[in-house]
């Protein structure tokens, strides 16, 4: 029987999982140089315009839109955003739309949470006559409609009803879709780590179910959830194509609206730039914080991470029968 | 693992895990990994009150989604059939709004643009996306500097389209913008070249730069995935650079390769704000003309204008998917 049992978990280790070692010819790997020059010049491609945006918006009171850069150095057009005594100031514009923008992204962000985290409960679960496959197509549905359709659709929507779209009745709402797929898929990656034989545990020791999901599972999955909430918050915070379709003018627009409605509606001077930069400082401040945070809390997990598609989630689920797959240490 | 049992049950259990464990990596070898749903849905949950459970966990979200986005694309299918008015629409139904639009060329000229720059979009994000994912997924060897740098170049995802949209247009592109400057100064170009602004051309640069983190976030995950020992093995047998890559990399990155595609292929055919900023006013598309219809409460002839757009999309979201079983994979 042993020998069986040896015969099977040799059989079924998997290839990737043994170590091999063997000298290794040290040469010159060209191709990842090349590779490397070239993901740097990507880097560049993608953030340089943000950043000659952030560099212009530091210009002196002569500022154009273009370089050459007119100094002197100074945050005057940043003052623009805040000081209402100033010259071309947008300070009343912008602290109600920042407003409404954080007041409309904080809500989407708990909607998404909490909405994504129970579907991906619900998919853990068992369903009747297939209809996961089904709501699985829906959810990737809500994914792939271009956001300009559903803003298209609820506008209609509403006016079929006899009612006005509002920011919290119709935009909110339609925010929420685009947030709930991806959350979905998060908890999902999150799910493919987590290991049910925890819970079992905690209800051998006599846990009921309310107890379990508080003290055990909640604790173990917050990761995702909070990543869920940042999606919801950061989609809702830069979405442009469906709130611009939704809003019925009497409210004060969100932050994205009034950049996007800007070049067209005023003269456009470096405080757009200012603005600009200003939110994208705010979601990237707003990720890494959050990316520190579960960096230092995933420190104090002792589950060993093998392979780069594992730490990010994607791998296989880790937590399987198990003990016989992991490679001996 | 199998603590719960007790020892008289030991073997029988480490077998019957061992066998299953047979089973996965046969499954595994086979090329058929289980669907997320599958294996999402195994385990916990019987007993009678548990389709309850399901269904109380599911209903919110999915009523969510059946409000805001199902009952809405029903509408536009609905609105298409009504007649216009002048307030909107009256629900007589008719076929006008088609007709209309099939005669219409202006619609037809820019759907044929806007699916030109989409499959410019597809197949320049695809050419300049793969050896960032490439680089990133199978050439960083340490696991920290890999996570770091994919966050790195993840980053612009999360900031508004808008803001790039805007930052691409004023200060780099245009007449005076940064690159005809650049290239002035380089001695490259004598006269600033203007379709650097404003123009087809910036517009489907900047949907580039917006959109490739959509191409490249997939590729990298199916790269990930990719057994390097395969690669290895491929090398050892005498395999050059360009059969390995065709044989082994490229059918294990095949679903990644097409997810990027649908999401690059339905965000830049359905792209609105882009459009209305890099271009500035002076190129339409598909996602424009609706925009404009709406605007004049020409409401059935945009929503019809909407149904076209995505019997498109599904179309060709079903050519992509015909190059990878997804289903499958996912």
């Amino acid at each position: 029987m042993i020998e069986t049992m040896a015969q099977a978990a040799e059989a079924v280790a998997r290839p990737q999982d043994v170590v091999v070692r063997r000298e290794v010819k040290q040469r010159r790997d060209w191709a990842k140089l090349g590779l490397g020059v070239y993901f740097f010049i990507f880097l560049f491609f993608l953030y340089i315009p943000m950043i000659l945006m952030a560099i212009l918006s530091f210009q002196g009171d002569t500022g154009q839109l273009t370089f050459p850069f007119r100094g002197p150095v100074s945050l005057d057009w940043w003052k623009t955003l805040w000081d209402s005594n100033l010259f071309n100031t947008i300070a009343d514009d912008v602290s109600a739309s920042g407003r409404q923008s954080l007041w409309l992204s904080l809500a989407a962000g708990a909607l998404v949470a909490v909405f994504g985290f129970m579907l991906s409960m619900a998919f853990r679960r068992r369903w009747r006559l297939r209809t996961d496959v089904v709501a699985f197509y829906v959810l990737m549905l809500a994914l792939m409609t271009p956001a300009f359709l559903v803003g298209l659709g609820n506008q209609l929507l509403w006016r079929f009803m006899g009612e006005t779209p509002s920011l919290w009745y119709t935009a909110l709402g339609a925010n929420v879709i685009w947030g709930i797929p991806f959350s979905f898929l998060v908890m999902l990656a999150v799910w493919n780590r987590y290991d049910r034989h925890i819970e079992e545990a905690a209800r051998d020791l006599g846990a009921n179910s309310v107890t379990t999901f508080r003290e055990v599972t909640l604790p173990l999955v917050w990761t995702g959830v909070f990543g869920s909430f940042l999606f919801g918050f950061t989609l809702t915070w830069n979405d442009f194509d469906r709130t611009i379709l939704l809003q019925n003018g009497y409210e004060a627009q969100p932050l994205p609206i009034l950049i996007g409605t800007w070049p067209s509606s005023r003269p456009i001077l470096p405080n757009l730039y200012a603005l600009g930069a200003g939110t994208t400082a705010v979601t990237l401040f707003l990720i890494f914080t959050v990316l520190v945070a579960v960096t230092l809390r995933l420190r104090f997990r002792s589950a060993p991470v093998t392979r780069p598609a594992e730490e990010l989630g994607e791998a296989d689920s880790l937590a399987g029968p198990g003990s016989l797959r992991r490679p001996a240490e | 693992m199998s603590s719960s049992s007790t020892p008289d049950h030991l073997d029988e259990d480490a077998a019957r895990l061992a066998l299953e464990e047979v089973e996965e990596a046969e499954a595994v070898l086979a090329q058929r990994p289980q669907k997320a749903e599958a294996a999402l849905g195994e385990g916990a949950g019987s007993g009678r009150s548990s389709g309850w459970v399901t269904a109380a966990l599911a209903a919110p979200g999915l009523l969510w989604i059946g409000f805001y986005l199902i009952a809405p694309l029903v509408i536009i299918v609905l609105v298409s059939f009504w007649t216009f008015t002048d307030s909107g629409f009256e629900r007589t139904w008719t076929l006008e709004n088609y007709s209309e639009l099939f005669n219409d060329s202006t619609y037809w000229d820019n759907m044929i643009s806007t699916f030109v720059t989409s499959l410019i979009a597809v197949v320049a994000c695809l050419v300049l996306g793969f050896p960032v994912a490439y680089f990133l997924a199978l050439k960083v060897e340490s696991l920290r500097i890999q996570i770091a740098l994919f966050i790195i170049a993840l980053a612009p995802f999360w900031t508004s389209f808008l803001t790039r949209a805007i930052a691409w247009t004023f200060p780099l592109m245009g007449r005076e913008g940064a690159l005809n400057q650049v290239l002035i100064k380089l001695g490259i170009i004598a006269e600033p070249i203007p379709e650097f602004g404003f123009s087809t051309l910036s517009v489907r640069l900047a949907m580039i730069q917006l959109y490739i983190l959509f191409m490249i976030t997939p590729l990298f995950f199916s790269l990930a995935q990719v057994d390097r020992h395969a690669i290895e093995a491929a090398r050892d047998l005498g395999g050059n650079w360009w059969r390995t890559f065709r044989e082994v990399i490229l059918p294990q990155t095949m679903p990644g390769i097409v997810i990027g595609s649908i999401f690059i292929f339905v965000l830049t055919m359905g792209d609105y704000g882009t459009v209305a900023t890099v271009g500035g006013g002076n190129i339409t598309s598909v996602g424009t003309l609706i925009y404009s219809k709406i605007g004049a409460v020409q409401y059935p002839q945009g929503a019809a204008s909407a149904v076209l757009l995505v019997i498109v999309l599904m179309v060709g979201v079903w050519v992509i998917t015909r190059f990878s079983n997804l289903r499958e994979e996912l």
